[in-house]
């Protein structure tokens, strides 16, 4: 995968062949969960998407019902908003003629949204497998449990993915 | 030419989205880059978090402007926190609060730093309302963000 600034603002992101087949099946699978009933999730996706607003550390007693509430709603509306942009990645890819490499210009706030929407499925995964610090530091070659290793491979790829998307962020004096 | 058209369709919706993105943190110069690059008393469990004075050349009575600056320091009562997580990557979480906090480079890779070394950050403090925008702006990025009263 490529990432290369083509003007101020605008992006050009390259995939060959197995990348992009391994990308669109990733928005595929997103494209699926965000469909899905929060209500109806494994607990561990149910709390990716609902989570406590709040751990209850500090000093007030301000019930946070309400809160709760507005984050929920304004999760669901997110999960919306995401479904729209997979299927635009996906009719992109659809309609393209040429696939080796596989081209998309988009702008910042589209790569942003993108590189948000790539960590979703690093988060699911995690939540799903219950992947623990450990895990991540693991050698996957050892690793016994396949799902548990696509898993991780996986957040891997995608991490990789995100990196070349946004370059270097730690401040190193 | 389909591949233009088919940009143009990303184009299109990534409309949608901004229009949701754009709240007051993304856009105003009220979001929290200039309480975070200042928050060192918040971090150090200094939670007073009432730095304010009264504006220059504003006439108040003292009674008023005590008012206001308690006021102030009640409705901004609520400190935004950013947990630890095994997944997210170190230069995400900068590019994240870069992006959403308006970070600059330094505070924020400080703010990754102490999430990933301490297992939390206080990485700002604002009322109920601006917070809970908060909250939701660092989860649809996948931070693990709460908001406590403090």
């Amino acid at each position: 995968m490529i990432c290369e600034q083509i003007d101020p603002g605008q992006w050009r992101l390259s995939f060959n062949q197995p990348e992009a087949e391994f990308l669109i099946n990733v928005l595929a699978r997103l494209g699926r969960h965000y469909q899905e009933d929060v209500s109806r999730m494994p607990p561990a996706l149910r709390a990716y998407w609902e989570g406590a607003i709040s751990r209850g550390g500090g000093t007030g007693k301000t019930d946070l019902t309400e809160s709760q509430e507005v984050l929920a709603e304004a999760r669901a509306e997110l999960r919306g908003e995401r479904l729209a942009l997979v299927e635009n990645w996906l009719r992109e890819y659809e309609l393209s003629e040429e696939r080796e490499p596989w081209r998309v210009e988009i702008t910042t706030a589209e790569r942003d949204e993108f590189v948000a929407m790539l960590n979703d499925r690093r988060m699911l995964i995690a939540a799903e497998l219950g992947v623990t610090e450990q895990d991540m530091e693991a050698d996957l070659s050892r690793m016994t449990n396949e799902a548990r290793r696509a898993g991780i491979l996986e957040i891997d790829v995608l991490g990789h993915f995100i990196l070349v998307m946004l370059g270097p962020q730690i401040y190193r004096p | 030419m389909d591949q233009v058209e088919s940009v143009r369709d990303i184009h299109g919706n990534r409309n949608k989205v901004l229009r949701l993105r754009s709240g007051p943190v993304a856009t105003g110069k009220e979001n929290l880059s200039p309480r975070c690059a200042q928050d060192d008393g918040i971090l150090n469990g200094d939670a007073s978090g009432h730095s304010s004075a009264a504006k220059p050349g504003t006439e108040t009575s003292p009674d008023v402007d005590v008012e206001e600056k308690l006021k102030e320091a009640f409705a901004r009562g609520w400190s935004i926190i950013v947990w630890n997580d095994p997944v997210n990557l170190m230069d995400y979480v900068v590019f994240v609060f870069k992006t959403v906090l308006k970070m600059n480079e330094q505070d924020a890779s400080r703010h990754m730093w102490e999430v990933h070394q301490k297992g939390k950050s206080v990485v700002g403090r604002e009322t109920r309302e601006k917070s809970e925008l908060i909250v939701h702006r660092l989860r649809s990025f996948g931070l693990n963000a709460t908001m406590e009263q403090a």
